[in-house]
């Protein structure tokens, strides 16, 4: 690709439209509640086409001055996609908006908060330095704490009061590392930063630096062990904002993660390693929960976190293949893209039943769907994408994922190092495709095949159960995904080397065989150990007969592995505050307790000094009211007098 | 007498529309007057500062005077004063309603306002320390104001602990005029070196005194504690401007000592300076940790200060263009926030009669312009961009990671974060406690309790600052430049 950037007013427009429309929507929204409603379709709509202006040419766009250090936008190709990615997805959402909101209240203070948020994530994809990324980070994390907390309910805001402290701590702590690296680089632009970094001798001296900056990154992309918001952020959520969560929220994260481990510490396997454990943790927690859960909502949300993991895993395999790392960074950024697709339809899906329902508990779920075709037709093909079945986009991704992961185990074998954390790195790999399998057939059994014991919920609405423009575009979407995984090398391979230039990566060398014994083995894997974990281990364990004798889900999941409540919310909220607050209390009242043992000592009967009298009327204004004596006596004259007298003196000695 | 008369006016108009309007009973009267004598206070500043006036009014002894001056410091404290007193001088008199003297009030709040000017323009250490004491003089009234017992013991706290702060300052300043060349303000220092050698450790002693003593405005530990006792005492509007002006009063002083008298090349590097910024860096972790446990709006507020002057002081006493640029960024952006808290808790005051932060519930919905502006000024506080506090702590940390900072510079930075996260706590949780009542909150018990627009025009002004500032921050990034070109 050239690189020849072009100046574009676009990409501020596409940044900073959205906050005006926001403003004008919540001014629109007091008044007239239809218009609002227009008004945010238009909106997004505009946001729409002007993000595909950006297609097909490098941009870039520089504010100086602003916030200190100036910012600067860039889009190349990887760029661009995402800015399409988020206004299409928002454009769907604020579609989807308007029929499953109808019901709430403060549905004023939701849209401006979802447009101020939506030029926020605008704002990231498109930051071409770190020191942009970061304010956008930091406006995005606190408005879209307001679309998690919208429905006020007890629960709800726990799960958000968590969300916003893990971004504000996450936030701070990456600030830090921020401060420390443009100490040292003296500047944040992404690219300069990687020549800085390639200059260095040692880059291991900036680890430090980069785990910091990777800190608040980590938190938003729910990495373990900060993933404690994530499943609870994303069920509480309105269904339209979980899916912008996982879609693009918690994209962010992933994006910084990028940043710092492609653009910083570029083709650095230490760094890199150390990015593959903690997305092999993340993958495996997240798949493991999402078995284990009951809530629709969030088996969505916890699978959102297992995906992230993929994506992690992928960007760690780029540091560790160094130079050769096509594979992986085309996995990454496949991922990324098809993930998005599979969460949007998955959560408006989710959005759709509870709509109708007020219900995510997969008990009263059960046997929703069994005779609407199409809402199981939305639901199954992302369930096959995120499935890795072949045919279906998940798969292309996933494929390109674990062929990077088998060609850094040849690279190892053939300098004849250990591959045993490699081999197991790869077989947790696939068995978190098959829990990946297990648990969304766990969720589509339910809704659309078994009969409920109960009797199916009756819908709390009227008419159908979704808006005719909404069952288009999900259909439209759904069969986008198989399309898209039929022909990887129209579609998928041309998306990926647009956003290789960005990772600092090349396309690979030669086309890669999707559909050859070698890579089907692999989802074969994963598809038999789903089978058996869904047979033996769902079916068996985590459905019980109830009292009536009807099998039910039952939630599993032992109390104690709760991290939040049993060690973060104890140490950030009881245990330091406390240690601070006393160490804190005893600085705050040193002189004060030295000036009243002074008092105690000095002022004493016993060693027969002045006890001054306890005159009520010392020092206090005088009680009446005389109108113009008032400054006669009283305090306020004392004082006038020191002053007065006090000049005198000074002036007399200096004179004297 | 020489120099520019019209530098002289600042100082006696205050003194003279004071007087007037402590004998106007009449409010209306009253109110237009105390808003004619700040207005034309501060638009006489402003014009002042287009230009380089001085003005030597009393050539005492060869050594001393007093004298004013118009130099890029003096410059950007009076105009951010003379403002900010305008914009709560309007606020003022609505709150003032539910008070009673308000002409008493007014009175002292237009002296203070001469006070404060002629300790911006003073021009050296003599005309500091006077305008230093009047300033303290003229401002206890404003803490005293409510006559109940414990305004007058905080009264009281709030002149012993001043007064001893000068007093440390006054002892210093008999060292300064022996082994000063002058003791006149001049950028870079005045310290006779064929007299200060031998004499090193002495004048250190001297300068950590005095620093510390005029720290006691400045809210450092630990001469601190008369602001979380006074504060909550006074009516809203004299804790705003104590908390956002007066403090920087104290900071005043202590740059015209620091970077004017005795100049940092002496400083640098020496016990004095690590002493102090220990001492920023434990007022800093202090003040917030106090904070987040405080219960009581205002006293919370206060501490608050206390942890965020201390931000400044950390600042300056990394003694590099980069610190001292945090410094005097946070010196507007903390002035502008805390004005804004105090008003608001003040407006919440006037309206409500809540004082306790947990009292607050669902008042978000009742006073959406005040607590928005509460809000922004909390994140500025926090240091959430785009908003000015983000800004400040930039420069901050950036002077606190330099090499020559060491590992001190490294630790204030860290607690400037373990700062910033406790104030999230304070603030944000009260935020957080007025937006999102929660789902059983009885919605019909809110009504409209808005203030007028004499409170919330105010209120609204700042805020456009605090995000303006944390936008738009290079027009003030030059004047300080200027300024700290001349220092360093």
């Amino acid at each position: 690709m050239e690189h020849i950037a072009t100046t574009s007013i676009v990409l501020p427009f596409l940044v900073f439209f959205p906050f005006l429309g926001a403003v004008v929507s919540y001014i629109i929204g007091r008044s007239n509640k239809g218009a609002r409603d227009l008004w945010t379709w238009i909106l997004s709509a505009v946001v729409f086409v002007a993000s595909l202006m950006l297609l097909g040419k490098e941009t870039v766009y520089e504010i100086s001055g602003f916030c200190g250090l100036g910012m600067s936008f860039a889009a190349d190709g990887f760029g661009m996609i995402l800015a399409v990615l988020t206004s299409s997805i928002w454009l769907i959402t604020t579609l989807f908006s308007k029929e499953y909101m109808a019901a709430e209240r403060n549905r004023n203070r939701y849209y401006f908060f979802v447009f101020l948020t939506l030029g926020a994530t605008m704002g990231i994809f498109l930051s071409a330095d770190l020191f942009t990324t970061f304010i956008f980070f930091e406006i995005m994390s606190f408005t879209s704490f307001v679309l998690v907390m919208h429905d006020e309910e007890e629960f709800t805001m726990r799960a958000a009061k968590t969300y916003l402290a893990v971004a504000v701590i996450g936030g701070l702590v990456t600030l830090m590392g921020l401060f420390m690296m443009y100490q040292k680089a003296g500047t944040l632009n992404m690219n300069e930063l990687t020549a800085f970094m390639q200059a260095q001798e040692n880059p291991g001296d900036f680890y430090a630096i980069g785990v910091l900056i990777l800190f608040g990154f980590a938190a938003k992309a729910g990495l373990f062990p900060l993933h404690i918001w994530l499943p609870n952020a994303y069920t509480v959520a309105p269904a339209p904002s979980s899916a912008l969560l996982s879609c693009l929220l918690t994209k962010t994260g992933v994006f910084g993660t990028i940043i710092v481990s492609c653009k910083l510490f570029l083709h650095d396997a230490a760094w890199g390693n150390f990015i593959l454990i903690l997305g092999i943790i993340t993958m495996v927690m997240g798949a493991v929960l999402a078995v284990f859960s009951v809530n629709l909502k969030r088996t969505l949300a916890c699978s959102s976190m297992s995906q992230i993991g993929f994506i992690i895993i992928a960007i760690g395999m780029q540091g560790l293949l160094g130079e050769h790392n096509a594979l992986a960074a085309s996995g990454t950024f496949l991922h990324f893209l098809n993930h998005s697709l599979f969460k949007l339809l998955l959560f408006i899906g989710a959005g759709v039943i509870f709509m109708n329902l007020r219900e995510l508990n997969l008990n009263k779920v059960r046997g929703y769907g069994k005779d609407k075709p199409l809402l199981k037709f939305i639901f199954l093909m992302p369930i096959l994408g995120i499935g890795g079945i072949p045919l279906w986009n998940g798969y292309i991704s996933k494929t390109l994922i674990h062929e990077s992961m088998v060609e850094y185990i040849e690279v190892l074998a053939e300098a004849g190092q250990s591959t045993t954390f490699m081999h197991c790195a790869e077989a947790l790999f696939l068995f978190s495709g098959g829990l990946t399998l297990a648990y969304m057939t766990k969720i589509f059994v339910c809704i659309f095949i078994e009969d409920n014991p109960y009797g199916v919920a009756q819908s709390v609405r009227k008419g159908p159960y979704m808006s005719k423009m909404m069952a288009v575009i999900l259909a439209a979407i759904a069969i986008l995904l198989p399309v898209l995984g039929c022909l990887p090398h129209q579609t998928q391979d041309v998306l990926a080397a647009m956003g290789a230039h960005f990772m600092n990566a090349h396309t690979p060398e030669h086309a890669i065989h999707y559909f050859a014994w070698v890579n089907l083995k692999g989802a074969a894997i994963s598809i038999c150990v789903g089978a058996v974990v869904y047979f033996l281990f769902i079916r068996k364990v985590l459905m019980r007969k109830d009292a009536q004798g009807n099998l039910v889900y039952v939630d599993c999941w032992p109390e104690w592995c709760n991290i939040e409540d049993k060690i973060y919310r104890p140490l950030l909220l009881t245990v330091l505050p406390y240690i601070g607050g006393f160490f804190a209390r005893i600085a705050g009242n040193l002189l004060d307790g030295i000036i009243s043992v002074l008092r105690m000592l000095i002022f004493n009967d016993d060693n027969g000094r002045v006890v001054p009298p306890e005159d009520k009327y010392f020092s206090a204004y005088t009680d009446y009211e005389a109108d113009h004596e008032m400054y006669r006596e009283g305090f306020a004259t004392s004082l006038l007098l020191i002053g007065i007298g006090l000049t005198v003196a000074v002036i007399y000695i200096i004179v004297g | 007498m020489s120099g520019t008369v019209l530098l002289l006016l600042p100082m006696i108009l205050p003194f003279i529309f004071g007087l007037i309007i402590g004998f106007q009973k009449e409010e209306k009267q009253r109110n237009t007057l105390v808003f004619i004598a700040t207005a034309i206070e501060a638009g006489l500043v402003w014009y002042l500062c287009m230009g380089d006036h001085s003005f030597l009014l009393w050539q005492i002894t060869d050594r001393l005077s007093l004298a004013y001056h118009t130099d890029g410091l003096a410059k950007f404290f009076a105009c951010l004063i003379s403002t900010i007193w305008l914009i709560a001088a309007v606020f003022s008199m609505e709150y003032m309603k539910h008070e009673h003297k308000p002409e008493r009030f007014f009175m002292f709040y237009t002296f203070s306002l001469g006070a404060l000017m002629s300790l911006c323009f003073s021009e050296n250490m003599m005309t500091l320390y006077l305008s230093y004491e009047f300033m303290t003089i003229l401002t206890a009234p404003l803490v005293i104001h409510t006559g109940t017992p414990e305004a007058v013991r905080a009264g009281l706290k709030y002149l012993g602990y001043s007064f001893f702060g000068a007093g440390l300052g006054l002892m210093g300043f008999f060292f300064l005029n022996t082994y000063c060349e002058t003791t006149s303000f001049v950028a870079g220092g005045t310290l006779d070196m064929a007299l200060v050698a031998g004499n090193e450790n002495l004048m250190l002693i001297v300068f950590f005194l005095m620093a510390l003593g005029f720290g006691c405005k400045a809210g450092m530990f630990p001469l601190h504690a008369w602001l979380p006792t006074a504060h909550p005492v006074a009516p809203s509007p004299a804790s705003a401007v104590l908390s956002g002006i007066i403090t920087k009063g104290g900071v005043i002083a202590i740059i015209r000592v620091t970077y004017y008298l005795f100049g940092v090349d002496f400083l640098r590097g020496t016990w004095a300076q690590t002493a102090l910024l220990v001492l920023s860096i434990v007022t800093i972790f202090m003040g917030s940790m106090l904070a987040y446990k405080e219960k009581l709006l205002k006293r919370r507020l206060a501490y608050s200060t206390v942890s965020n002057v201390s931000y400044v002081v950390f600042g300056l006493m990394l003694m590099c263009p980069a610190g001292f640029m945090g410094a005097l960024l946070q010196v507007v952006f903390h002035a502008v926030a805390k004005n804004i808290l105090f008003l608001c808790a003040g407006a919440i005051i006037y309206k409500t009669h809540k004082t306790f932060v947990y009292e607050l519930k669902g008042i978000g919905k009742e006073m959406p312009i005040v607590m928005w502006t509460f809000a922004l000024a909390s994140l500025s506080l926090i240091g959430i961009p785009p908003t000015s506090g983000f800004v400040s702590k930039w420069y901050l940390a950036q002077g606190g990671l330099m090499p020559e900072a060491g590992v001190l510079g490294l630790v204030g930075v860290a607690i400037l974060m373990v700062s910033a996260l406790l104030t999230a706590g304070y603030l944000m949780s009260i935020v957080l406690n007025t937006f999102f009542p929660g789902k059983d909150f009885n919605y019909a018990s809110l009504q409209k309790k808005e203030p007028n627009y004499l409170m919330t025009v105010p209120l609204v002004l700042l805020s456009i600052a605090v995000v303006g500032f944390g936008m738009m921050p290079t027009p003030l990034l030059d004047i300080i430049s200027s300024i700290s070109g001349m220092i360093f």
